[in-house]
């Protein structure tokens, strides 16, 4: 047994084939190679290799053994990135006809890297419209110009306003440029309406411009307002973009502006969205959001999930840096990029049907990524999810489900009532979309959350008066749920 | 199948949250007033004859009631003229006490959901027990459930575990 071989690859066959398959799968290769037939012309190495392969796996036992050895021989083998899996129950139970686990992933570097900070390729861009005008352009400014100070000599900043059309203020390297930057700023004005993807689109080529491999490009996108009548062509930008590996970070100041929009921008790209919600905290998000790009460490991070027959993912979403749902029917979902200090967490619900007593694998997770400082590229981790079947299996939950994930949990059911919420109201179920949110409020209370659930009281009044949602409210409850820091012990 | 024990919607097994309530499957949720062990609590019984306004011949009709709460320090001004319900708040429910003494620390205190409520009559306050699983105490004696009694100013409430200081000022 070698587990430098991967016996599965060899046979042609997946890690959750059945004894069966291996055995045709053995018999139609062995048929080929055999060193008697004259079918084709291969040397006899390789009917040996499968041979040893199928000696492996054609019996159970030994083919767990080389299964175990082979999970410790991989996390052993430290590559760049390592990742832990947690299970919500060690075991399920044979009784069922379909029952629910959750799978929590950690991934971080394997090494935190001394010295890791990328070369940033940076676009802002800036919503100067006359809604802007104020408080609100001031602190941008402000913002900006603190900004600049932060950057790198060798990073390159593109300074973008934008209102019915966009202006390329500046796109330059920033060393020796700082006060031209500044004065730029300084000078923006607001007037004219919002047309986000006049903005995006230049933003996005004047990064385009300047990206050399080792590079991370990223554009910051600030607005407070609706645009008109581009809303799929920002999407399919944001798309794009993401193809790219340049993600899009989209602010949204005060109440006004398209949650849904600047999520979707965010998400696709591989991005993140925030609600500014006055606009002194500008200043704070602007250089929490830059300081984060300093930190990154992976790039085009990908994880792609496969079940064996009989075991679906239902839903996956992103914990850390930020709550997003990264599920996606076909598997590979897009999670962005690593920063050296914060893991990336998902987690997944996965249903899974009935099955015989034994330990079955249920789940094959794949992840790529790129670490540019490191020069590597496609690095792949894998990892087959296995699960014991017992009859009369302890019914799950209580004190077996690590904390970790009951927390990631927990935060995830109240961003879904609110999701929830506002898709019954969207469909006019007033009556529905009231009770979710005093729901919701109830389960905050009973965590301690209470400004928050105060809001979501005052939203399901609201609504249950006027038959609307507030832009403030709404947008209060999102973000605020996205953002909750909810610890396990609020489930003992 | 397994039923959330708050909502009744049922759920495969496995599941941990209960998608429409939010609740915590495994135990239920943080919801119910958990019984304080009876040594925690006051062992007096208030008597319900003793029960006479000390009207001092003088009509109280403006008199305003404060409380504060011990646990937390904050204050609370009592609305003139209604029915003052405290308690803990449970959308799910229906239940809106007019003070909610969750961020209290009302969960831990044993406070049900509906505890209590103070009303003006004739010019007096006065206190009703409604039934809590905890009792509620005045000056360390239990008052006997849906039977009103007199509230003067300097009183301590207690109720489950927290305690509310009592200002009535004229």
């Amino acid at each position: 047994m070698d587990v430098e071989k991967d016996y599965y690859a060899v046979l042609s066959v997946s890690p959750f084939a059945s004894q069966k398959q291996i055995k045709h799968a053995y018999y139609r290769l062995a048929r080929r190679y055999h060193p008697d037939s004259r079918e084709v012309d291969t040397p006899t190495s390789l009917f040996h290799e499968i041979q040893e392969a199928y000696a492996v796996l054609s019996d159970p036992s030994s083919r767990r053994d080389y299964d175990r050895q082979c999970d410790a021989h991989r996390r052993a083998r430290r590559g760049p990135l390592a990742w832990s899996i947690l299970l919500s129950r060690k075991t399920l139970d044979t009784a069922h006809e379909e029952q629910v686990l959750y799978a929590l992933l950690e991934i971080a570097p394997s090494v935190p890297p001394e010295d890791n900070r990328l070369p940033l390729d940076l676009a802002l861009v800036i919503d100067c419209s006359t809604s802007m005008k104020g408080h609100r352009l001031k602190n941008v400014k402000e913002a900006a110009r603190q900004i600049i100070d932060e950057l790198h000599d060798e990073d390159t900043l593109a300074i973008i306003s934008f209102n019915d059309r966009a202006e390329v203020v500046l796109s330059d390297r920033v060393g020796g440029t700082r006060a031209h930057a500044k004065a730029g700023i300084t000078a923006l004005r607001a007037e004219g309406g919002t047309e986000i993807l006049q903005g995006l689109r230049i933003g996005l080529r004047e990064v385009t411009a300047h990206l050399r491999p080792g590079v991370l490009g990223h554009v910051v996108l600030l607005t407070d307002g609706r645009t008109y009548g581009d809303d799929e062509g920002c999407i399919a930008a944001a798309e794009r973009a993401g193809g790219r590996d340049i993600a899009i970070t989209a602010l949204g100041i005060g109440d006004d502006w398209n949650d849904d929009l600047l999520d979707q921008m965010a998400s696709r790209s591989g991005g993140t969205s925030a609600y500014i919600a006055s606009p002194g905290q500008v200043r704070s998000l602007l250089q929490k959001t830059v300081r984060g790009l300093g930190s990154v460490y992976a790039t085009g991070l990908s994880l792609t999930v496969r079940g064996a027959e009989g075991v679906s993912v239902e839903n996956a979403f992103r914990i850390s840096p930020a709550l997003e749902r990264v599920y996606s029917p076909d598997g590979a979902m897009r999670l962005g990029t690593l920063a050296v200090d914060t893991p990336v967490k998902v987690l997944l619900a996965v249903a899974v049907d009935r099955r015989p007593p034994g330990e079955h694998p249920l789940l094959e997770l794949e992840l790529t990524g790129d670490i540019p400082s490191l020069d590597r590229h496609e690095e792949t981790l894998k990892h087959v999810v296995r699960c014991a079947f017992v009859d009369d299996a302890p019914n799950g939950g209580g004190d077996d489900v690590p904390p970790a994930l009951l927390s990631a949990l927990g935060k995830i059911t109240l961003y879904r009532m609110q999701e929830r919420a506002w898709s019954a109201l969207a469909e006019g179920r007033v009556e529905q979309a009231t009770r979710q949110l005093e729901m919701m409020a109830t389960r905050l209370l009973d965590i301690g959350e209470v400004q928050l659930a105060r809001s979501a009281m005052l939203e399901a009044k609201h609504i249950a008066e006027k038959e609307g949602s507030t832009d403030q409210g709404r947008k209060e409850i999102k973000y605020g749920t996205r953002s909750l820091d909810i610890g396990s012990e609020a489930y003992d | 199948m397994i039923e959330c024990p708050s909502c009744g919607r049922k759920h495969r097994p496995g599941t941990l949250f209960c998608s429409e309530c939010g609740i915590y499957l495994p135990t239920g949720g943080p919801l119910g007033t958990e019984p304080i062990p009876n040594r925690d609590l006051p062992a007096g019984k208030a008597s319900a004859w003793n029960n006479e306004p000390d009207r001092e011949g003088v009509r109280r009709s403006n008199a305003a009631l404060q409380m504060r709460i011990a646990s937390s320090g904050r204050q609370i001004q009592l609305p003139v003229g209604e029915d003052f319900q405290i308690g803990r708040l449970d959308a799910a429910h229906g239940i809106f006490p007019d003070l909610d003494l969750t961020p209290d620390g009302g969960l831990k205190g044993g406070v049900s959901r509906r505890h209590c409520k103070i009303y003006q009559n004739d010019g007096d306050y006065y206190v009703e027990d409604l039934g809590s699983a905890n009792g509620t105490f005045l000056d360390g004696e239990r008052l006997t459930p849906y039977l009103p009694h007199i509230l003067q100013d300097g009183d301590t409430l207690q109720l489950g575990r927290i305690a509310l200081d009592i200002t009535i000022r004229q």
